[in-house]
């Protein structure tokens, strides 16, 4: 498992380099090579690992290479993530090294939740994500908003942990295990208890990729956080969340007749999470706030990929991921640029930053699921999962429903930039050459995964 | 009724009254220290359990460290009875029904939950060196790993709470 000790020992590492390194910009290049590194070791891992379940540390892990090229997407995200936006990570205040150690052990903990199985290890997992998120939220210590944001976020996910761990001790009362395989709840009939375990750890895990109505947190504290963190948890940490969602789902409740049991809850969870994602975000005067909003409604739709269950649910959600992921990150890079984060402050982008424009529009065609963007397919991946699993046809019809309200919100920006006039104010000096070309390089990831699936799903 | 059973019965009670205390009196400090009396009783749950090194650490943990940094926050808010915000009577009430139907739904489904599945094995689980020994081969990575959690939460006490 190089990706657990290379994320966590780069973690330390940052966290003391911080003490002896006073410049940010070196902090950041170490910061960078960390991931590259990370991603290289995890290449050098892959190989090891096949299809089937490798159980490591007494069965505490158990490595495929679902979980491996779940990792190596992740760390792809967050190195665009740092090239992007590493600068204004650096800039929210003065612990710079401390500000990317925390990245880093969060990104352990999305290691953790993709290779986990044990009930412990998902509980670390899902902590070791979420502590470091509390933090970062209230970082900017100049801005009251920040410290509202980090408190809420606090006492809202001690809460959710608190679901959580009632569900996992019901469910070991009820099978005597906390190993998600050795768990086996399909053998027998079903327990009451064992039942109730389930249904708090979907709810906790719900609050935790901000399902409804779960969601109460999520605008307040995407809004309230930086930026620049936003970026981060909206995306990797989210995603991360989906990945243990998922694996506990298939792996220890998905027998058919387990998941009659909760399959109804996960679904109406879903369609609120959709409903309620897509129609709040059409009111948003503000960007920020709007992208808080879309990425409630994207995880209405990565929810289709746990209650699928199915080959075509795992490969969307690996899709899913990078495309949300990406074209989530490259919005907020652009927005970080903007002096006025409302749909105003993008008037007449398009006269002043066309290849920004430009861009964010790929990004946000990929948000939308326009075909040819990796989002398109991404979307089409997890629907197509539900219709094979059959009975969530309703479901279906209301997710492309909501995809088509939520074109309205991300065409309204494109709107902005493009046919309004104005003078938007954009800090011209951050816009450097390398951030563009990286900007669209994203671009053109975006579109390369939209048209060519298998560059990911190939590897699986 | 064998001795265990006495003592058992005789802890459950206070337990749960002590509990019930925590949320019913309206002076924090009473809360916390109805609290305390709560972590002891269950200490005696462990004791009776036979699991000595749960017992003290619950003590030493809980009942120490933690409560006596309750009483520290409630004294540094000065908070008592007269301070305390008034919610409205819409809220409260939406609080006991969705409190109240969660009681229902699990109280319904724990009445018929079957709890002897546990088989009781050796007695001896909860001593120190038989939790040594699984805490060191069995469970070493979540022991190595949650290093990491605690480490981001002191990073987290540094970067929030220094000052600038």
């Amino acid at each position: 498992m190089n990706a657990l000790i290379s994320t966590a020992v780069f973690g330390i590492f940052l966290m003391i380099s911080g003490l002896f390194i006073k410049s940010k910009q070196a902090i950041r290049i170490l910061a960078i090579s960390g991931v590259v590194a990370a991603f290289v070791l995890n290449i050098i891992d892959f190989r090891q690992y096949g299809a089937s379940a490798t159980e490591l540390f007494h069965g505490m892990l158990s490595v495929t290479n679902f979980g491996l090229l779940f990792i190596e997407i992740i760390l792809g995200c967050v190195l665009v993530y740092f090239l992007l936006s590493g600068k204004d990570l650096a800039n929210i205040g003065h612990y710079t090294g401390e500000y990317f150690a925390l990245i880093f052990f969060i990104l352990c903990g999305v290691v953790l939740a993709a290779t986990y199985g044990n009930m412990l290890m998902l509980f670390l997992s899902i902590e070791i994500m979420s502590i470091p998120q509390y933090i970062l939220a209230g970082s900017d210590k100049h801005n009251l908003k920040s410290h509202e944001a980090s408190l809420k976020y606090f006492l809202m996910g001690a809460f959710s942990t608190g679901f959580l761990l009632m569900g996992i001790a019901l469910l070991y009362g009820a099978t005597g295990s906390f190993d998600i395989t050795t768990m086996n709840l399909a053998g027998r009939p079903i327990d009451a208890m064992a039942l109730a375990g389930i249904i708090l750890i979907a709810f906790a895990l719900a609050f935790k990729v901000s399902a409804a109505p779960f969601h109460f947190w999520t605008p307040d504290v995407y809004d309230g956080a930086p930026t620049v963190v936003t970026s981060f948890i909206s995306t990797i940490v989210k995603v991360g969340g989906f990945v243990a969602f998922i694996r506990l789902f298939h792996i220890a409740f998905g027998s058919p007749d387990v998941d009659k049991h909760w399959l109804l809850v996960l679904s109406i969870i879903t369609a609120a999470t959709l409903i309620i994602g897509n129609v709040t975000a059409v009111f948003q005067q503000s960007v920020k706030r709007m992208l808080a909003y879309s990425s409630i409604s994207q995880a209405g739709f990565m929810l289709f990929a746990v209650i699928a269950m199915n080959v075509l649910s795992w490969q969307g959600i690996l899709l899913y991921a990078a495309a949300y992921s990406l074209a989530t990150i490259g919005c907020f890079a652009i927005l970080m640029k903007m002096k006025d984060y409302t749909y105003d402050g993008y008037n007449g982008l398009a006269q002043k930053q066309p290849l920004l424009a430009l861009m964010n529009t790929i990004f946000l065609f990929s948000l939308v699921g326009i075909p040819a963007t990796a989002g398109f397919l991404a979307k089409y991946f997890v629907l197509s999962a539900a219709v094979e699993k059959g009975g969530l046809l309703w479901l279906v019809i209301l997710a492309v429903c909501c995809a088509a309200i939520s074109a309205f919100y991300y065409f309204r920006l494109i709107w902005a930039m493009y046919f309004k006039a104005g003078d938007c104010q954009v800090e011209e000096h951050a816009i450097t050459p390398a951030f563009k070309s990286v900007l669209a390089l994203t671009a053109l990831l975006v579109i390369i995964l939209g048209v060519w699936p298998g560059l990911i799903l190939a590897w699986i | 009724m064998s001795l265990p059973t006495i003592l058992f019965w005789i802890l459950a009670v206070i337990s749960i009254l002590s509990a019930i205390g925590v949320v019913v009196a309206k002076n924090p400090v009473h809360s916390v220290l109805l609290l305390i009396v709560t972590f002891f009783t269950i200490t005696g749950f462990y004791i009776l359990l036979n699991a000595q090194f749960l017992a003290v650490v619950h003590i030493i943990v809980y009942a120490g460290a933690i409560m006596v940094l309750f009483l520290f926050v409630i004294m540094l808010m000065n908070l008592n009875a007269s301070g305390e915000p008034q919610k409205n009577n819409l809220v409260k009430f939406a609080g006991v029904v969705a409190g109240g139907l969660l009681l229902i739904v699990l109280v319904a489904a724990l009445k018929k939950a079957d709890t002897g599945m546990l088989i009781q094995g050796s007695t001896n689980i909860g001593l120190i060196q038989n939790l040594g020994k699984v805490l060191f081969k069995d469970f070493v990575l979540p022991f190595e790993v949650s290093s990491i959690l605690f480490l981001s939460a002191m990073i987290g006490a540094i970067v929030i709470g220094k000052k600038d």
